[in-house]
């Protein structure tokens, strides 16, 4: 059988120990590791993406057990989709992390990244609600270390929140896991997915629970209200590469609601009817709404950015919490649009930082190459705010579009055009203080700081490079999305492939 | 006995809780700890209780405890002490930095209003 | 030439100028120019087709999912705006070559421009309402970086953000507008939507779709309430005001009204929204017009005033009215455009645009006078002059229309506006060039050279023509007209022509004329009057509102998010519960299946003891000590209970890891403060206690119902019970699943351990060399100091105990696999052993005989764990497949070979390895801390003589401080 599936995960599992062991003292062998390892996993992904492309769902039986007994990892259309778009990011933020010098201020930087894209990867790929915790916590705690790295009080301060709040999640995630085994017996997705159908319909609660505080949990990691406190101080205060990275962390959360939401707790099952279905798409909205009030209330730069994020998480999850087929098709669109933007906005972000005093929105002197970097924020703030030509916009009329049919659909719609307004006022005004405003500024001396290096500057340009990529190739890569959402809204293949595959000792066909 | 194991983990729970409701990381933090007890029991619990079983496979035994649980449960601890001890840092660095150990971080704006 | 091209040419063209900055300001403008000329030209290659009347087409799927597709269209609307855009687009760059001063970025200037030309075409050739919406909100963006352009100037900010906030709110609500229609219709395709009025007009989502279009409409083109904003857009440089606010951009509103009117016209709601809004805009524009000293201001009300009646005549529906409307549009660019060059001239050569200061300019200013009074004249609607035709039709059309039932009350209105729209003409002639020539202007006024009358002197040619010969524009405005009409009503056989005879339209703009001269005789006491008369400003109430809500965006934002990590814990736990309760609530349950087992005496001692314990930990957790004694009494009862329940690994897991976890509190607990002082009120603890107790109560609830029922099926781990020994070769099966079954769980379980430690060993570094290094070292120990730092009887005693305890853990390690232990729990062992060194020899004694550095256990750990899964590879199997053998080397006994073994040991040195770092991390903190540690195993503490540091307060000192 094919390894292929499990590189991903592996290879940054075995390239951060080679670090640690060989070059923990040598900065450029730790770098040409870690970029060569990125390509190397962008090729890997690319790969994974072509072919699960005609609709194959490959199953990876670890240890040679068959699932539901063993741990499977299982790659389809949705799951190599976002291990693409972590690879893609991972090299361009350890591209930006090089250039920056980021990497040098503190220990460890390429091992935590490493083990961060592991973590992200194996959540991703992996079929087993319990290995999905574990994948969770190795991404969470490799975050920890890469967002107090290189130390500072403010980051340190907003480091104990940002780990004590994930430390509470994570114990809801074990909760939580233990009442779905405790009900269901079994921990394999697919598995789960068979024998959430045979719970009695006078005897709901016990799934029902379960549901609900699964979905709190990924709640959490996709920053929807009223569970998002953690995140405006640590992206806000997280190196700017860390910060982009952690662009994907939030949609993992995303993730496992659409693949948990829609192949165990499907809308259509009776147990569990009407149970997220009603409460996700409003806090979604309220989410929505919260971050572009934010991003309009924000005084600093890192903040309003943050904010940024927490609505077009919003944004997204209003898509997925419709739970129709177009529209969790609209909904994985938007995730790689706003993996992107948030990504190259943290990182201008962390451009402007270089140059200037502080990032509060008050005219201060130009920063050190600010055409350039005027040039770069407008465009990913006009991807952010959903305006056209980007792929924000395409996005948003995505989603609209799919909301047309909702119920709700009057709300959907006030919300998302309202807030993006409010977005678009709040962007603009950050931009026309920051480099409008600077220009009245006149200053003899050259402003203090650096312009961003050429390396930083071809990873942000190759963000936004993508940004355009995905708005001119908008058909291609929305059939991909359409094609992953109806993989996820007919589930049985994926369920046949992951208990059917035979293993070790299986009960059902000895294999070979 | 599972009215007792049960309350046990709520006490537990809610001293957990409690705890992580202080102002101070310490308490906050042996608060987690707390919860993770509680946690870890209940995860236990969830192959239900069974008293005086082999702890192996023996000839002839047929009632084990459920393994998996116990596993399941193994691992959550271990990951919870790697995420103790990382706090505890995180917290330690904090406190040696600012001089403070409150958890409430009152944010950036009250800095700003200068402007 | 391809509809694509004409509209990718601005857009591509726009990288030219920007990138030949350098290559001076004419080659900018040059291929700026060129650029505009090759798209105009190839328009006019399509000119015959569309005088044929057939539609040119054009087009390329972009996104077929949603109905978003690149696809043009031509007919005879799309061609007259096209025409307008391009062709004054020529004018204006050459007039803006010129304009520009020396200091202007010309590069940046006319990449914009390029970018809004593209945008503009690309609107009125759009067939896809989507693709539509995309350009227009791109002429929104490139109007905000145009008129921000001169960023030092704070207006052009401040009117840029006005113009984008209007014109994009606007822009949002047309999108709902679109999607609504397009959904109503199935197909986001111009040509499919007007083929469908009775679908359209019909659905009940006709009326907000209207609402939310015409909300577009009017904002674009500046119609009342939204007016506001043009104005403002005045700071931009003159060139753009020409171009954008009142020859194309503002008429983008117009246009779309044109281009939707087959299908959206004809209903009541239309005809009142359209027609009164027109109506209102038109009087108003026109009377503010009168009173602005800045000629720009003044030529910007006149704008919307003029905007208000091309869009009163479209609102009222008729064929003839729309006829009028295509007319005025036509005329109004050419002498309005004309007119703001003129104006752009004043000021270029006088420095100023204040009417108060100017006068008397005709015999300094000739050329511009004479374009200045043409254009006006031609505004105010003076018979042979073309503003009078299209503004004779107007009054006509005014005369057929009833407002509110009111025959009276458009005519009345559109006499008056027109009335004060010849008093600001007659008084943008008068008070800048008749009167008396003056000193004090700010500059020598005279001519500029032809690169800035040429422009508007061209614009004059249609504005006589046209008003001499009619008949040269009736062929093409009724052109225009029919695709407007778009087959819904016939083009009205009306001829342009001068004059109709005594027609009451007649009469009205003799009034209107008269009346204007009048006002003018009575010009200064009605200044007067009007400055008496106080108005809401429009941009203060605009900047109060957004002031307003931006601080109420800062005040809801700061205030939830103020970083009380208390209030978030709070909210998260009544959330978690309040969901739990929900699902709950709404779910069914039956009756208990699984019988209670009975209460024993001992555990219910044990579980007296753990509540006691906990509640303990809640009364005295300020005393941190205590406190911590109270987490181990309930860690311990925790093991404890794991054995009874028959679980002795996770016993001995939870017991080791305790211990450990103790030790590292402790050594945190050597730096914090030893007390948390009191600080939240009584109010706020009751207030965390209910928390706790609903918390403890939910879990109490959901732990009981699980125990108390069984699984819907058999679990899994029936199959591992099975086939532990067979498939695992081990009888203990929680470690068979540990290591094989689930090995991978356990091979993330060990990478969290050793990034775990990574983080702390990388943190401390940071510290050590950061500034808190100065703090550690001038700290005084908080406690007195024990004696001898190193008790004689613990070193002794530790040192024997050492190889016991390592042949206990490797005991431990090797049993795992078909008795209680395994790798994780050897590897807690032995490195509690190594601890103990530490703790009775010290830190330097032990590290000098640390041969192995942890990073490098660690890195082994998981490189050998990762390696023996990667080594089933070789065997063509998945990762981590185990196999193992039964081997008998004499003497001893047969015993078992697993390949899980090794990967057991892998996990064993990363579990050494990431403890060992992390304590060790922690203890050298510490070391910095005080007296540099000695080498030596005995020794006294020099340090004890020192008397301990009362407990330092604890201010709580802000960042920074």
């Amino acid at each position: 059988m094919t390894h292929w599936i499990i590189l991903p995960v592996m290879l940054p599992a075995m390239v951060a120990p080679f670090i640690i062991l060989a070059a923990r003292y040598h900065m450029s062998i730790q770098r040409v590791t870690t970029v060569a390892s990125m390509i190397a996993l962008i090729a890997l992904a690319a790969g994974l993406a072509w072919q699960a492309s005609d609709g194959t769902v490959t199953v990876y039986r670890l240890g040679d057990w068959a699932a539901p007994f063993g741990i499977v990892l299982v790659a389809d259309k949705l799951s190599t989709m976002m291990v693409l778009l972590t690879a893609i990011l991972g090299l361009i933020v350890s591209l930006y992390a090089i250039g920056s010098r980021w990497d040098e201020q503190g220990r460890h930087f390429h091992a935590l990244l490493q083990f961060q894209i592991m973590g992200i990867m194996g959540a991703f790929l992996t079929g087993d609600l319990f290995n999905l915790f574990v994948f969770f916590e190795i991404l969470l705690i490799a975050s920890y270390g890469l967002m107090i790295h290189s130390g500072g009080n403010k980051r340190l301060r907003a480091g104990v929140q940002y780990v004590l709040f994930n430390l509470l999640g994570s114990t809801l995630f074990l909760f939580a896991l233990a009442a779905i085994y405790a009900e269901t017996g079994t921990l394999n997705m697919a598995d789960l997915a068979e024998r959430a159908q045979m719970v009695s319909a006078d005897e709901t609660v016990g799934l029902r629970i379960a549901a609900v505080l699964l979905i709190l949990v990924f709640a959490v990691k996709a920053a929807v209200v009223p569970l998002h406190f953690w995140l405006p101080s640590s992206y806000a205060q997280a190196p700017g590469p860390v910060a982009a990275l952690f662009a994907i962390m939030t949609k993992v959360g995303a993730y496992a609601i659409i693949r948990v939401y829609t192949m165990i707790f499907p809308p259509e099952l009776e147990a569990t009817a009407g149970l997220h279905t009603d409460w996700l798409l409003p806090a979604a909205l309220i989410s929505l709404a919260l971050g572009m009030v934010g991003v309009l209330a924000a005084k600093t730069l890192d903040r309003l950015v943050a904010f940024s994020v927490i609505g077009s998480m919003g944004m997204v999850m209003t898509a997925v919490a419709l739970f129709s087929e177009e529209a969790i098709a609209a909904a994985l669109y938007y995730i790689i649009h706003s993996t992107l933007a948030a990504a190259a906005l943290f990182l201008i972000t962390d451009m402007i930082r270089q140059g200037r005093a502080d990032l509060r929105l008050t005219a201060q002197a130009p920063v050190p190459g600010h055409l350039l970097i005027a040039g770069l924020f407008m465009t990913s703030a006009i991807a952010m705010a959903g305006l056209p030509p980007l792929s924000g916009f395409v996005g948003k009329l995505l989603i609209l579009d799919a909301s047309y049919a909702s119920p709700l659909m009057p709300w959907v719609w006030s919300v998302i055009l309202i807030s993006s307004l409010i977005g678009i006022v709040g962007f603009a005004r950050a931009g026309s203080t920051l480099f409008w405003k600077a220009r009245s500024i006149e200053t003899e001396t050259a402003p203090e700081g650096t312009p961003p290096s050429a390396l930083s500057a071809i990873a942000v340009g190759g963000l936004i490079a993508l940004l355009i990529a995905h708005t001119v190739f908008a058909g291609p890569a929305y059939r991909y999305t359409a094609g992953a959402a109806a993989q996820l809204f007919a589930p049985e293949a994926y369920i046949d492939t992951v208990l059917n595959t035979p293993g070790k000792l299986s009960p059902k066909t000895e294999e070979n | 006995m599972e009215l007792l194991v049960a309350s046990a983990i709520g006490a537990m729970t809610a001293g957990g809780i409690y705890l992580m409701l202080r102002l101070r990381t310490f308490p906050v933090i042996l608060g987690i700890a707390m919860l993770t007890y509680a946690v870890n029991v209940f995860l236990f619990a969830s192959g239900r209780l069974t008293v005086g079983s082999a702890p192996v496979l023996r000839e002839g035994v047929t009632n084990y405890a459920d393994p998996l649980p116990q596993a399941l449960a193994l691992t959550a601890i271990v990951i919870s002490f790697g995420m103790t001890a990382v706090v505890v840092m995180i917290a330690l660095g904090s406190y040696l930095g600012s001089n403070d150990d409150h958890v409430n971080d009152p944010a950036e704006p009250d800095a700003e209003d200068r402007t | 030439m391809s509809l694509f091209l004409i509209v990718a040419l601005p857009f591509l063209g726009a990288l030219l100028p920007g990138l030949m900055n350098s290559a001076g300001r004419a080659a900018c403008a040059g291929v700026t120019f060129t650029i505009t000329l090759i798209a105009f030209v190839g328009l006019l290659t399509n000119l015959p087709a569309v005088l044929a009347g057939e539609l040119v087409t054009a087009g390329v799927p972009w996104l077929p999912g949603l109905g978003l597709n690149v696809t043009f269209m031509l007919d005879g609307l799309g061609f007259f705006f096209a025409c307008l855009i391009l062709g004054i687009g020529l004018l204006i760059i050459t007039y803006a070559r010129y304009y520009l001063a020396r200091e202007d970025n010309m590069g940046e200037f006319f990449t914009y421009l390029l970018l809004f030309q593209g945008a503009m075409v690309g609107i009125v050739m759009s067939d896809n309402i989507l693709l539509l919406l995309i350009f227009w909100e791109l002429t929104s963006l490139s109007s905000f970086l145009l008129i921000g352009y001169w960023k030092h100037l704070p207006a052009g900010r401040q009117g840029a953000r006005m113009a984008l906030a209007v014109t994009g709110m606007g822009g949002l609500a047309m999108i709902g507008g679109m999607m609504i229609l397009g959904n109503i219709v199935g197909s986001f395709e111009l040509s499919v939507i007007l083929q469908n009025k009775e679908l359209i007009q019909a659905s009940p989502l006709y009326l907000p779709a209207l609402i939310l279009i015409l909300l577009g409409c009017f904002t674009k083109s500046a119609q009342f309430p939204f007016h506001f904003w043009l104005p403002h857009a005045m700071a931009a440089p003159t060139p753009v005001s020409a171009y954008l606010h009142s020859a194309t951009m503002v008429k983008a509103g117009i246009f779309l009204m044109a281009r939707m009117w087959s299908v959206l016209s004809g209903t009541p709601e239309w005809f009142i929204l359209v027609t009164s809004a027109g109506l209102i805009t038109m009087v108003l524009g026109a009377v503010i017009a009168l009173f602005k000293h800045d000629l720009k201001a003044l030529l910007a009300f006149s704008t919307v005033s003029h905007l208000g009646l091309i869009t009163m005549l479209l609102g009222t529906g008729t064929a003839f009215g729309a006829m009028a409307a295509m007319f005025h549009i036509l005329n109004h660019a050419t002498f309005k455009a004309a007119l703001f060059m003129a104006a752009g001239i004043v000021d270029h050569e006088t420095k100023t645009r204040d009417i108060r200061i100017l006068g008397g300019l005709r015999t300094l200013m000739p050329i511009t006078f004479a374009i200045t009074t043409l254009g006006a004249l031609s505004m105010a609607g003076i018979p042979l002059l073309n503003g009078f035709l299209s503004k004779e039709m107007m009054l006509e059309e005014a005369n057929r229309t009833a407002l509110f039932n009111a025959p009276w009350l458009v005519p009345a209105l559109a006499t008056i506006g027109s009335l004060f729209s010849a008093a600001y003409c007659f008084r943008l002639i008068g008070h800048t060039f008749l009167g008396p020539v003056r000193e004090s202007y700010p500059a020598k006024p005279h001519d500029p050279s032809i690169g800035l009358w040429g422009p508007p002197a061209l614009l004059m040619i249609p504005v006589i023509a046209i008003g001499i010969a009619p008949f040269l524009a009736e062929p093409f405005v009724k052109l225009v007209t029919a695709s407007v009409l778009g087959g819904e009503a016939e083009v009205p056989k009306a001829y342009f022509k001068i004059w109709h005879g005594l027609v009451p339209a007649l009469y009205m703009s003799i009034v209107a004329v008269v009346g204007g001269l009048l006002l003018m005789i009575i010009y200064k006491p009605l200044q007067a009057g009007w400055d008496a008369v106080p108005r809401p400003e429009a941009k203060t109430i605009f900047d109060a509102l957004v002031r307003a809500i931006t601080s109420a965006a800062r005040g809801f934002t700061h205030g939830l998010h103020n970083g009380a990590f208390t209030r978030y814990g709070a909210i998260f736990t009544l959330a978690v519960v309040g969901a739990g309760y929900y699902a709950y609530a709404s779910g069914t349950v039956l009756p208990t299946t699984r019988a209670m087992s009975p209460i024993e005496i001992v555990p219910a001692a044990g579980w007296a003891m753990l509540v006691a314990a906990t509640i303990g930990l809640m009364l005295l957790h300020r005393n941190r000590l205590m406190s911590l004694i109270m987490v181990s009494i309930v860690g311990l009862i925790v093991s404890v209970g794991f054995v009874y329940f028959s679980a002795p690994d996770l016993a001995m897991t939870q017991l080791t890891v305790d211990v450990v976890t103790l030790v590292l509190l402790l050594l945190a607990l050597n730096f914090l403060p030893n007390r948390t002082p009191v600080e939240s009120s009584a109010v706020l603890r009751l207030r965390d206690g209910a928390v706790a107790a609903i918390g403890g109560l939910a879990a109490t609830a959901m732990a009981y119902h699980y125990l108390m029922r069984d699984a819907v099926e058999t679990p899994i781990s029936a199959f591992h019970v099975a086939n532990s020994y067979k498939g695992g070769g081990g009888t203990n099966v929680v470690n068979v699943i540990l290591v094989d079954f689930r090995g991978f769980d356990t091979y993330g379980e060990i990478i969290v351990l050793g990034i775990a430690a990574l983080l702390i060993y990388a943190l401390t570094e940071t510290l050590l060399n950061g500034p808190v290094r100065a703090r550690l070292l001038n700290r005084k120990p908080d406690q007195a100091r024990a004696g001898d730092m190193h008790p004689m009887m613990m070193v002794v005693l530790t040192r024997v105990m050492m190889p016991v305890v390592l042949m206990v853990g490797f005991y431990i390690f090797l049993r795992g696999h078909n008795e209680p232990g395994g790798g994780f729990i050897a590897g807690l062992v032995v490195s509690i052993a190594v601890v103990m060194q530490y703790m009775a020899s010290g830190l330097a004694w032990a590290n000098a005989r640390i041969r192995y550095p942890y990073h490098g256990v660690i890195g082994t750990g998981v490189l050998v764990a990762g390696l023996c899964g990667i080594g089933s590879w070789l065997v063509a199997k998945p990762f981590m497949t185990t196999d193992f053998t039964y081997v008998r080397i004499p003497p001893f006994n047969e015993f078992e070979l697993a390949t899980a073994l090794v990967f057991d040991l892998g996990v064993f040195l990363t579990v050494v390895g990431a403890v060992m770092l992390s304590l060790e991390s922690f203890s050298r903190l510490a070391r910095r801390a005080h007296v540099p540690d000695t080498d030596y195993p005995m020794d006294i503490d020099p340090s004890r003589d020192d008397p301990p540091e009362p407990p330092a307060p604890q201010p709580n000192l802000k960042e920074g401080v």
